[in-house]
């Protein structure tokens, strides 16, 4: 699936692994439940490792950890569930200075919405990867408040 | 009132202009019908039984008759000559076509209106005391406040996509006419033993299939914590409420689930993490908003006049209007004036684009320009002098705008039922009308004084008939309309749920009940007791009793 950084398609070398996918050698991105399960192995196999979460997991063993993983993966279950926006904010409060991937039912009209949450890659379905993609950045200009994307909020704005 | 500045009328305006798209992508197929569905109920368009419906916001009700007039022309060009005022102080359209929706919100955006999240699951409109800066026993008039939130949690990146809808009322005085206590969030604007003017927050409040009264989280808040306290909230209830049940995913089930203590607890520990940060709201922000809502240049002669009371002399039906749709004003010399949408054999909080545009005409003569939605579907022009009452009595009158039942029994809050919405179990509008019909003596209902009465057409509570001192709730049995009773219920500052008083009436028997209920109170109620006082006093057993004795 395409992967977009910074406004652009950008080439991807992690791998979202399961449970029979565990062995794959190179970058791959583990579910917490998963990494939690297998953590011994997996901290020390070659290649980078990353974890997915999503809102169901318990975030402690992340937050406390931050500096293990250079990337953390936040994963919309459905397209309505919005605790990945929370998710994200409390990474970045925490201090959290690697990737954080939002991967699941994305859409177009809520990539705006995940940047300014503090999401710096946005994994996208194939069928939505068009130029007309980047529009969906920038069609709301400016916002009343303030979140992980450095707008000020309106009455900080001159 | 507010009025937009550039940032508000860009961001509107680009809004207009990603919906057109949205719905652009829609017809054309490229936008699926479930992502659609979320984006536009955000965009407060919904799809009902015959056509889409879109609910325009009224920020805190507060209209002003520029808008009142584009929402004439709108209701003329693009529907069926109406619109209906709603329980959230919003207006809805009930017949525009989805792909002319793009450009009814590009007309509303020429006149500061939006329909930004009038629907879906996210922060709705707040909605306030439809006597805000008008009344004189507030603390502080509420209004800044619920347009600093209205700004906060517009677009808020955050909080679109929540488990399930969340409504935000503030109250400023001892009288709570915004019904607070059953909202997501209340506030009341209160004053500490300091003298400092905050906020007591109360949460998990709401109606719908589980209604609950709100619980206090917390005595005091400063105002400048008002948005970091907020935001605190809801990231809780991001976070932790339920997604797997519809039904169980307002923030009152997880308040409920997880006790008030433990809630409380995680939102200090949230709070205490954002407390100090660009949410701490500057007071010099506080006085900018508030500098939109200072009191209007009222004429200091107006206390003089002499007509009035002439006129209350002349006139009985006059006086009957002024005694029961106007209310004391601050300044000496005006009043505070409703505008009846329950008219007669009408829909309730239906209105007309003549009326509209006659009610804007008044607004300008007599009241500052402004309107006012209340929660009870009905509108006020806040400050009218007392000298021209008459006059606007007559031109109501004449508009059919001034039946005097203001808080009456036929001041009924009812939502537009089963022959519009396609959520409803059980038709209201024909049910409304019986009671009308028994109850048409305007003597008879005057002397039965303040009846709060409200009528849904489901288990969603749109009208609120848990907190109706006397609620009807529609009901479907096997195909059939059946109508459940409940006694004691309120939304004021004394709120209460009212209790089912016992099995469920026929559709032709629903007048016929009420009258019995009524007749228990009428024959119990001792000098100036309203029905829910008396219903408190004497409680449900007389009128059980009463209504469901076996005929002779």
């Amino acid at each position: 699936m395409p992967l977009l950084i910074n406004r652009e398609v950008v080439n991807d070398s992690w791998t979202l692994i399961n449970e029979e996918t565990l062995e794959q050698a190179g970058d791959i991105i583990v579910p917490l439940a998963l990494y939690l399960e297998n953590q011994d192995r997996l901290d020390n196999r070659e290649g980078q490792l990353a974890v997915q979460v999503n809102g169901d997991d318990d975030l402690n063993p992340v937050l406390e950890n931050l500096d293990r993983f250079p990337l953390i993966a936040v994963d919309f279950p459905a397209f309505r569930d919005g605790r990945g926006f929370s998710i994200a904010r409390l990474l970045v409060r925490a201090g959290y200075k690697g990737e954080i991937r939002a991967t699941g039912d994305i859409g177009r009209d809520r990539i705006a919405y995940l940047e300014r949450c503090g999401f710096t890659a946005i994994q996208v379905p194939e069928e939505l990867c068009k130029p007309e993609l980047l529009e969906a950045f920038t069609e709301v200009s400016n916002y009343y408040q303030s979140a992980e994307d450095g707008v000020r909020p309106v009455y900080h704005q001159q | 009132m507010y009025q937009y500045t550039e940032v508000d009328q860009k961001l509107v305006d680009e809004r207009v202009e990603q919906f057109r798209d949205q719905t652009r992508r829609f017809l054309a197929g490229e936008l699926p019908e479930d992502d659609f569905l979320a984006l536009r109920l955000m965009n407060g368009l919904y799809v009902q039984r015959h056509a889409p419906m879109l609910r325009v916001a009224g920020p805190y009700g507060m209209y002003n008759s520029a808008q009142l007039r584009k929402l004439a022309h709108i209701a003329r060009t693009y529907d069926k000559g109406y619109a209906h005022f709603t329980t959230r102080t919003n207006l809805q359209f009930n017949w525009p076509k989805l792909e002319e929706v793009p450009d009814i919100l590009a007309e509303l955006a020429s006149v500061q209106m939006h329909a930004i999240q009038t629907s879906g699951n996210c922060i709705r409109n707040t909605t306030t005391d439809q006597f805000a800066g008008v009344i004189a026993d507030e603390i502080e008039d509420p209004r800044p406040y619920c347009e600093i939130i209205r700004q906060w949690s517009s677009l808020h990146p955050e909080f679109a996509y929540l488990p399930r809808k969340f409504k935000i009322a503030i109250s400023a005085g001892p009288t709570d006419r915004a019904a607070t206590q059953v909202h997501d969030i209340g506030l009341h604007i209160v004053k500490n033993d300091a003298g400092e003017v905050g906020f007591e927050v109360l949460v998990g409040g709401g109606l719908g299939r589980t209604p609950v009264i709100g619980k206090q989280i917390r005595p005091f808040l400063a105002k400048e914590d008002l948005l970091s306290y907020l935001e605190a909230i809801i990231r809780v209830y991001n976070l932790n409420g339920r997604r797997d049940n519809k039904y169980k995913a307002r923030i009152k089930i997880l308040v409920q689930a997880m006790g008030i203590e433990k809630f409380r607890e995680l939102v200090d520990a949230e709070w205490e993490q954002i407390r100090e940060t660009d949410l701490k709201l500057p007071q010099a922000e506080i006085e900018r908003v508030q500098a939109f809502f200072k009191p209007f240049d009222y004429d200091s002669t107006a206390a003089e006049d002499t007509t009035l009371a002439t006129k209350l002399a002349e006139d009985e039906a006059f006086r009957v209007w002024y005694e029961r749709n106007t209310v004391e004003h601050k300044v000496a010399g005006y009043r505070i004036t409703y505008v009846s949408l329950k008219p007669y054999l009408q829909p309730a909080g239906d209105v007309t684009d003549e009326q509209l545009e006659l009610i804007a005409d008044l607004a300008d003569k007599y009241s500052f320009g402004e309107i006012r939605a209340t929660h009870n579907q009905n509108l006020v022009l806040a400050d009218v002098k007392k000298a021209d009452l008459y006059a606007v009595w007559q031109v109501l009158a004449e508009a059919n705008l001034a039946r005097p039942n203001i808080g009456t029994l036929t001041d009924m809050t009812v939502c537009p039922g089963g022959d519009f919405c396609a959520l409803a179990n059980a038709k209201t509008l024909g049910i409304a009308d019986q009671i009308n019909r028994k109850f048409e003596d305007m003597d008879y209902v005057h002397d039965l004084g303040d009846l709060k009465f409200n009528m849904s057409g489901c288990i969603n509570a749109c009208s609120h008939h848990h907190v109706g001192h006397i609620g009807v709730l529609g009901v479907d049995k096997k195909g059939e309309d059946w109508y459940q009773i409940t006694l004691g219920g309120d939304d004021g500052s004394e709120a209460a749920l009212g209790k089912v008083i016992g099995k469920a009436v026929a559709a032709d028997k629903v007048a016929d009940t009420l009258e019995k209920v009524i007749e228990v109170y009428v024959n119990n109620r001792i000098e100036g007791e309203r029905f829910i006082d008396t219903f408190r006093r004497i409680g449900m057993a007389p009128f059980k009793e009463y209504v469901y004795a076996p005929a002779n």
